[in-house]
């Protein structure tokens, strides 16, 4: 545990120290703000959040696999992932730290955003239970991306290249849950696949807790999803601490 | 091959061995992580936990469908005639998982006596000819997939049987939220589970409108609304010859009562002493709305030629002060429509320029037209204290402060979805309705409580009905213009000379009401007159016959006429009539009236929306208020709560609206300006404190750097 707080430590100054985070979260701040702004900050239209949590996971697709896409491909790039290794820290560590070390960043830029809640509660009359909840949701949603982003970071060297996976890797799922292409899916695909990748897509389960409803079910999805590519991250490494 | 090699080479291959292994091994573990993992999402979605976190609780199902489903004495037969999910368009397809998830907690909360049975109608001929009987309604929708483009029959309607017999049809339902499947289907199944309807009384006195048929405009559509006519009977009590309400009656509305005779009155207060719940919607005058949309008022008497006693002493007596004066209302957020720039024509708009140049309906400020804030007024204070040079009267606004309260002080369920739009029904030239007062408090009779369940704001003005009501006149937009500005101005005049109070718009007064008519001898019958004067003529008659001895003789046969039987007369119909109940004197049970201040917003042509076009008014409110008045006065608990699930108005409000006859394009450049402003600093001042928060990391860092080259130096 204490390994794991010195990786998640130094992960983190080593956001705050790095020019890369900061263009991310000013470009991240800037588009999501400006788009919800306009749109949600309407004269004599309803305060609700909603067109900013509706835009809030293709703009983390877009600009999140920027974030994560030199969590190891970097360290193996510039030759400390190898030193990483010789820590007496368990891969486990290493991984978790990493990811809360980023999940914590993509928090703090998610607190730059109350101002936008807050000013519409200022101006009409926000209802704050479902504004949390969708939060909250939204940091499980940028968790699963960002498990995602680091599983892909591990497997290449390429920083680019981890990129591109991420995206495309994302994109799929997130848009296997659209209700559009599901109908699409369902002219040609048996009904049980169909159900099958629905379950799978993070889509369903980000609306539903976003509408302020809190569903064991959708903690669960969560939670199993960024276990699963959090433990597959820690096996490739484990494979290339063996590999040596 | 030497030993070297041949070791160097077994150890590759031992290390491919291993190195295949361990991708075997790897992959066991994942596609096992896989299934572990799947397994559990699919148990966590089977056994779920959910919490509603909206305020509304949006997402949950309410007590009454608990209560219902949990209380059924028979078994509640659900026949869900739905075509198969999968084809349904994407639009619709959550609406059925919407109706499956209802569905199924239907079951669950229904402890074995609610069934729910699925039918596919495309599957089956005859289950779809069973929906056309029943009435269960197909929806040809477009379906779209990869390759094609296809009209498709539809279906999703829901019948409920309820213990073999009664059975109620949802034809097409199609709810986007559980919210909205529970307000549809919930009174459904109260409709079949319920055994009779309960029954309201009324009278009306149509108002002659201006231009309109002979029958006048009445509450007809009110009564008829779905939300009423499917759930209550309502029956016309009004009767010429002033028969007492039966026993069984529980409540009578009174639609602008107008032309009262002594008799109803006495029928009103025989069962109030019986314990009935009047309900007045009451006006002091009688308004006419004309084709060219000319508000003019017309001759109304409250009371009939020849009554000896007034309806309005008849309700003080009972405790409510009836002013039959008209109220106005000048605050701003009185008589603001609800959705302005959709619907101005909720209260009064006129066509004007917008800043594009287009000609479109402007809300425009009449202070006859309003309704009751939800705000707290005594909030308002220093505003209304100020004088005329915008100083504030220290005295004068903390009597204010006192004196002001909320415009719906009641916390009643009939008021809970009207609170959380911040605003009551609207009143149309309502009346001032109030509590009984005498030196300044409450004086009501004894064992007789009461309260003010709607007020007006403090910037009211309580006058007798005004002649003139036409804001705008006719003639060229400028004369109308004019005439407006006037007309608004004289309301300045006339408000400024009145102290400020709130204008009770909404009374309810319960308890053992006094009779007005104790010790008074009823007022008898128009039938009972004419049977008493038919009696004295029979009587002058005999004794004028006494006087001519001859004509006929006692104990003569009696010879029938020829031809055909005489009509009843008046007096034979009386003599056949039964007796009338004694005249209570005292109450029997405690009696209730509610009585609001205004019956033009349910009237027929308001509801209605017959001068949209024109610019209104348009009672938007209405009939809702008077569904959930209903529900209030049956206490019915269970479909108020479910009607008061509406959402919170949370409309945002950049600028305060515009005051009356100021100019249309400074608002809209205000408006701009203040909207460019908001999302200008939404937008830019969190990256800017994002930047700003670097350039203090890189500066303190940067000085961290310099002071250890100069130490290390």
């Amino acid at each position: 545990m204490r390994e794991t707080m010195v990786i998640f430590r130094r992960e983190l100054r080593s956001y705050f120290l790095s020019p890369i985070a900061y263009v991310f979260g000013l470009l991240f701040l800037a588009i999501v703000l400006f788009a919800a702004s306009s749109m949600a900050l309407v004269h004599g239209s309803q305060a609700s959040m909603q067109s900013f949590f509706g835009m809030l996971p293709w703009v983390l697709l877009l600009f999140l696999p920027g974030l994560t896409m030199r969590l190891w491909a970097e360290e193996r790039k510039s030759g400390t992932l190898e030193l990483l290794m010789t820590f007496p820290v368990q891969i486990s560590g290493l991984v978790i730290g990493k990811f809360a070390a980023t999940l914590c960043f993509l928090a703090f830029l998610m607190v730059l955003t109350l101002g936008l809640p807050v000013t519409l509660d200022y101006y009409g009359s926000v209802d704050w239970p479902p504004v949390i909840a969708a939060y909250v949701a939204s940091l499980l949603f940028t968790g699963s991306f960002v498990a995602v982003g680091m599983f892909w970071s591990s497997t290449t060297r390429d920083q680019i290249v981890a990129m591109l996976l991420s995206v495309v890797s994302l994109l799929v799922l997130f848009v296997l849950g659209y209700p559009t292409l599901l109908e699409a899916m369902a002219g040609w695909m048996p009904a049980v696949v169909v159900d099958v990748l629905n379950g799978v897509s993070p889509y369903k389960y980000f609306e539903s807790i976003g509408r302020g409803v809190l569903d064991t079910r959708d903690v669960v999805y969560f939670a199993c999803f960024c276990g699963f590519f959090l433990y597959a991250n820690a096996l490739v490494l484990q494979a290339r601490r063996h590999k040596g | 091959m030497d030993s070297a090699s041949h070791f160097t080479t077994g150890q590759a291959a031992g290390a491919r061995h291993a190195e295949r292994g361990g991708a075997l091994g790897v992959t066991v573990h994942v596609v096992l992580l896989l299934l572990v993992l799947g397994q559990l999402v699919y148990l966590a979605s089977r056994y779920r936990v959910r919490v509603d976190i909206t305020s509304d609780k949006l997402w949950s199902l309410t007590d009454s469908t608990r209560s219902l489903l949990g209380n059924l004495d028979e078994r509640l037969l659900v026949e869900a005639y739905f075509s198969e999910k999968d084809k349904l368009p994407v639009n619709v397809r959550n609406t059925r998982a919407v109706l499956d998830n209802f569905l199924d907690e239907m079951v669950q909360l229904g402890k074995g006596k609610v069934v729910v049975e699925r039918f596919d109608p495309n599957s089956d001929k005859a289950v779809a000819d069973k929906c056309g009987r029943v009435g269960i309604q197909p929806a040809d929708m477009r379906s779209t997939s990869s390759s094609s483009v296809s009209l498709d029959r539809h279906w999703q309607g829901l019948r409920f049987v309820y213990g073999g017999g009664k059975q109620k049809v949802l034809g097409l339902v199609a709810p986007a939220s559980s919210y909205q499947a529970e307000a549809t289907i919930t009174p459904a199944i109260k409709e079949v589970v319920t055994t009779s309807k309960r029954k309201f009384g009324y009278m009306e006195w149509p108002a002659q409108q201006v231009g309109q048929s002979a029958a006048g405009v009445g509450w007809n559509t009110v009564r008829t609304f779905d939300q009423v006519a499917k759930r209550y009977e309502l029956q016309n009590f009004k009767d010429e010859d002033g028969a007492l309400l039966p026993d069984d009656l529980q409540t009578l509305f009174l639609f602008r009562p107008k032309d009262l005779t002594d008799r109803q009155k006495y029928v009103f207060d025989q069962f109030l002493m019986r314990g009935g719940t009047l309900v007045v919607f009451a006006d002091a005058a009688e308004y006419a709305i004309g084709p060219r949309r000319a508000f003019t008022k017309m001759p109304m008497a409250i009371d009939a030629p020849n009554s000896k006693v007034r309806f309005a002493d008849q309700l003080a007596n009972y405790g409510i002060e009836w002013r039959q004066k008209v109220v106005a209302d000048l605050a701003g957020e009185a008589d603001m429509p609800r959705d302005r720039f959709n619907a101005p024509f909720e209260y009064f708009a006129a066509p004007e320029l917008n800043f594009l140049g287009q000609q479109q309906l402007a809300w425009k400020q009449y202070p006859y037209f309003f309704h009751a804030v939800a705000g707290d007024w005594s909030n308002a204070a220093d505003q209304l204290a100020r004088d005329t040079k915008g100083l504030v009267d220290a005295g004068k606004a903390a009597r204010y402060r006192e004196l002001f309260g909320t415009g719906m002080p009641s916390d009643e369920f009939l008021f809970q979805s009207f609170r959380k739009i911040g605003r009551g029904p609207g009143f149309y030239w309502p009346t001032w309705v109030g509590l009984r007062q005498k030196g300044g408090a409450e004086d009501l009779p004894a064992g007789v409580t009461g309260r003010v369940l709607l007020r007006s704001s403090p910037l009211t003005l309580v006058e007798d009905p005004p002649q003139n009501l036409d804001p705008i006149g006719n003639g060229d937009p400028r004369a109308r213009q004019e005439h407006y500005q006037k007309f608004l101005a004289s309301f300045g005049e006339r408000i400024s000379a009145q102290t400020r109070e709130q204008a009770p718009l909404m009374v309810d007064v319960r308890g053992k009401l006094p009779s007005f008519f104790a010790g008074v001898e009823r007022p008898k019958r128009p039938s009972e007159i004419k049977e008493e004067e038919a009696k004295k003529k029979a009587e002058e008659a005999k004794e004028q016959g006494a006087d001519k001895p001859g004509e006929e003789k006692p104990g003569a046969e009696t010879v029938a006429p020829i031809g055909p039987e005489p009509a009843k007369t008046d007096a034979d119909a009386v003599a056949a009539a039964p007796p009338e109940a004694a005249q209570l004197d005292e109450p029997t049970a405690a009696g209730r009236i509610v009585m609001v201040g205004d019956s033009d917003f349910l009237r027929d042509d308001f509801v209605k929306g017959d001068y949209r076009q024109a610019g209104g008014p348009w009672s938007s409110l209405g009939p809702l208020f008077f569904a959930q008045m209903l529900d209030w006065l049956a206490e019915d608990k269970d479909l108020i709560a479910l009607q008061s699930r509406v959402p919170v108005d949370r409309t945002i409000t950049l600028v305060k609206e515009q005051q009356p006859g100021g100019d249309v394009r400074v608002a809209e450049q205000a408006l701009q300006q203040k909207t460019r402003l908001v999302r200008v600093i939404n937008w830019l001042v969190p990256p800017m404190l994002l930047a700003l928060f670097g350039l203090v990391v890189f500066a303190v860092r940067r000085g961290h750097k310099r002071r250890f080259l100069a130490s290390v130096s």
